[in-house]
């Protein structure tokens, strides 16, 4: 059984395994000039106090080469699932061999069993492999993006890709035994995969652990008050008045983050969205007005208006744990598929299936 | 014969075209409201003289959406190559219907050219609705993003080449390689690979830059070494709208370029690195400021440098946009018009 599994997949696992191996080259060969980059351009960046120039300069190294990776690493396991997963059983179904292959000595699960534990497990090795990968090689870039809790980022490093290639392979499988046609089956794949994955993606990994809370002062600089930590995964920033009422998102007034303030002739400050200020510009700031001075006149306005801001953010600290999370997620969901499977192609007499 | 192709493709065009339907109701819902939002606010920014606040304030609307709406029209191309196009001959030549198909009153070809006529015009249907849709949608973040070049290939008619382009291809190998699966994957493949070609090969070279010449003006310049190289200095690229800027460099008549040795001999106040003497000692993409203290050693030096080099800019202007869009289209159209007649050839001479 082994052997004959073997036989049906050799040549969908050299095409695969040998991508992996071409693209671990050109990684190899470029990982380490990455990290002298970084050694040369990023590393000595807080000595020169310039390192916004600096970072955006190594960012602009083998740009080609991140978008690609990151895009073959966010769509692998969806071809994983289609290519893989839903001709499994859906093209024995569909070309009529199942009357042959099941009804050896060989027992129906135990061929199934078979296919799915080789397919399953190159397909996770596979997703894992190349996560690794890209994981290592990007690592530099990461660091300097502090971005490791995008949506699309933090699907395409560290664990999460395998347990999405297992849920798209599992999505696949299932397909194909309801479905039993190849191309529908592997159409109804990457729906039901796309969709899945938006759904954890938005609805779901926000709350994988209860967001930590913060109430802090309105700072007009948002981001060096202290809160959130760089590599903190903000998941909403809103903005208060004094009574407690929500007056703005993202750090701002409005909903779209904005801050600005009118200053009158005579010094009176209008902070917009919001009223009169209680203080205002000192006189030898207007009409010479010196930024330092209008700031924090500004930040004065804000701290007697009683602005405050609520923060509900992932700590950076809490990476790995969500990564856990989500991947045991997506597995657990795709152990349940595939017992599905199984039930399904045993549990019942079907039209078509031998009983 | 269409009649048989419409039972046959029915079901597909059902579920892409209830899918198409679905986004259209979702962009006729948010579309109305970006438009006011635009003319709200964007549209009379001018007078307030306060644009870049108020611009990013509107491309924060819908960011998502926008985002999405993107990788769709990217990927659909290739899924309707992948789904409509390889199965439409390697199916019939798997399962053997095409025993039956061909031995009818309808000769081979003909048996092909409405299958590739009819679902081939779906494809271009389909893509072209989408494109139309998306691009009315996003209009007004396009224009507030002055980038048309940023999204070329995710607006307007070019769309309609590439799923004609993937189609044909999906067709060519399904009758090439005989079976479904591999043939789909070759899709992939080969799909993804000219379109990542043409894109940073071909079309940059779709059309010869325009290289506009300005003085050097110190007001514009900054100082510093890129990528660990030797320290000159780093012209901020000018603001011409719509453009598709290929570099900013500063040469001189002849063309050479600025030498850094060149630089010292001229200026040698400036090469003194650091944060008291010359400036920033690195440099990414934008303009760097130059401390007030070495403002007028850099304003001399400007003006010195001034006298035999100047700055070259190498850009397609925004007006070629819609010349790069029907190009690319036309080849892309043509790459599947002869796809299509490999498909006839290998179809009467080497099937049996």
């Amino acid at each position: 059984m082994l052997r004959l599994t073997w036989r049906q997949f050799r040549t969908q696992a050299a095409v695969a395994f040998g991508a992996v191996a071409a693209v671990a080259v050109v990684l190899a060969i470029t990982g380490p000039r990455v990290v002298n980059f970084y050694d040369a351009l990023v590393a000595p960046c807080a000595v020169h106090a310039d390192c916004g120039v600096a970072t955006s300069a190594f960012l602009n190294k083998y740009h080609f080469l991140q978008g690609a990776l990151n895009a073959v690493v966010l769509v692998l396991p969806a071809l994983i699932g289609i290519f893989w997963g839903a001709p499994l059983v859906a093209r024995e179904l569909e070309a009529g061999t199942y009357r042959l292959a099941w009804t050896q000595t060989v027992t129906r699960w135990r061929w199934l069993g078979v296919k799915v534990g080789v397919l399953g497990l190159s397909s996770l090795a596979l997703a894992g492999v190349f996560s690794l990968m890209v994981t290592w090689w990007s690592s530099p870039f990461d660091r300097v993006n502090a971005n490791r809790f995008t949506p699309a980022m933090f699907g395409e490093r560290g664990i999460t890709p395998v347990g999405y290639a297992a849920l798209a392979f599992a999505l696949g499988l299932s397909a194909g035994v309801v479905i039993r046609r190849t191309l529908p089956a592997m159409a109804a794949t990457l729906a039901a995969f796309i969709g899945a994955r938006l759904a954890a993606t938005y609805w779901v990994r926000p709350n994988l652990s209860a967001p930590l809370r913060a109430v802090s002062g309105f700072q007009l600089d948002s981001g060096t008050g202290g809160l959130p930590h760089s590599g903190d995964w903000v998941i909403s920033s809103q903005t208060i008045n004094a009574a407690g009422k929500v007056i703005g998102d993202n750090g701002g007034i409005g909903p779209s983050g904005n801050v600005g303030f009118d200053v009158g002739r005579d010094g009176a400050i209008t902070f917009q969205g919001v009223g009169l200020c209680p203080n205002k510009v000192p006189a030898s700031a207007v009409g010479n007005p010196s930024p330092s001075s209008v700031q924090a006149a500004f930040q004065e306005c804000a701290h007697k208006l009683g602005i405050r801001e609520i923060l509900h953010y992932q700590p950076a600290g809490r990476y790995w744990a969500l990564q856990w999370y989500e991947t045991a997620i997506f597995v657990g969901l795709a152990l349940m598929l595939v017992g599905f499977s199984f039930w399904w192609i045993r549990g019942r007499r079907r039209p078509g299936l031998p009983g | 014969m269409i009649r048989l192709t419409w039972r046959q493709f029915r079901v597909q065009a059902a579920v892409v075209f209830g899918g198409l339907a679905v986004v259209a109701v979702l962009l006729a819902v948010t579309g109305p409201h970006l438009v006011h939002l635009y003319d709200s606010t964007v549209a009379t920014c001018q007078a307030h003289g306060d644009c870049s606040t108020v611009t990013n304030a509107f491309l924060a609307n819908d960011s998502t959406l926008r985002t999405w709406l993107n990788i769709l029209l990217i990927v659909i191309p290739g899924l309707i190559g992948i789904f409509w196009g390889a199965p439409l001959v390697a199916r019939e030549i798997e399962t053997g219907t095409y025993r039956l198909a061909w031995t009818q009153s309808v000769t081979r070809t003909r048996w092909l050219a409405v299958k590739l006529g009819a679902i081939g015009l779906a494809t271009m249907a389909v893509a072209g609705l989408l494109s139309l849709m998306v691009t009315w949608w996003s209009s007004p973040l396009d224009r507030a993003h002055v980038d048309p070049f940023g999204t070329f290939d995710q607006r307007d008619i070019v769309v309609i080449g590439y799923a004609a382009f993937a189609f044909a291809l999906g067709v060519t190998a399904g009758l090439l390689i005989r079976r479904t699966v591999p043939a789909m994957a070759t899709t992939l493949v080969g799909f993804a690979a000219v379109r990542v070609a043409f894109t940073f090969w071909v079309r940059p070279h779709l059309m010869t830059p325009v290289t506009h010449t300005l003085a050097l003006d110190p007001a514009n310049m900054g100082y510093g070494s890129s990528n660990g190289g030797p320290a000159t200095l780093q012209p901020n690229p000018p603001d011409i709208p719509n453009a598709w800027v290929y570099s900013t460099q500063i040469v001189d008549k002849a063309g050479h370029a600025l030498t850094p040795s060149f630089l010292a001999s001229t200026c040698p106040q400036l090469s003194v690195p650091g944060p008291a003497g010359g400036g920033p000692s690195l440099r990414g993409a934008s303009h760097l400021p130059v401390p007030s203290g070495a403002q007028q050693v850099l304003q001399d030096c400007v003006t010195k440098v001034g006298a035999t080099f100047h700055e070259a800019v190498v850009y397609q202007p925004g007006s070629r946009y819609w010349a790069f869009q029907g190009y690319e289209l036309a080849i892309y159209l043509g790459a599947a018009l002869i796809l299509g007649g490999v498909c006839f050839w290998w179809l009467r001479r080497r099937i049996t």
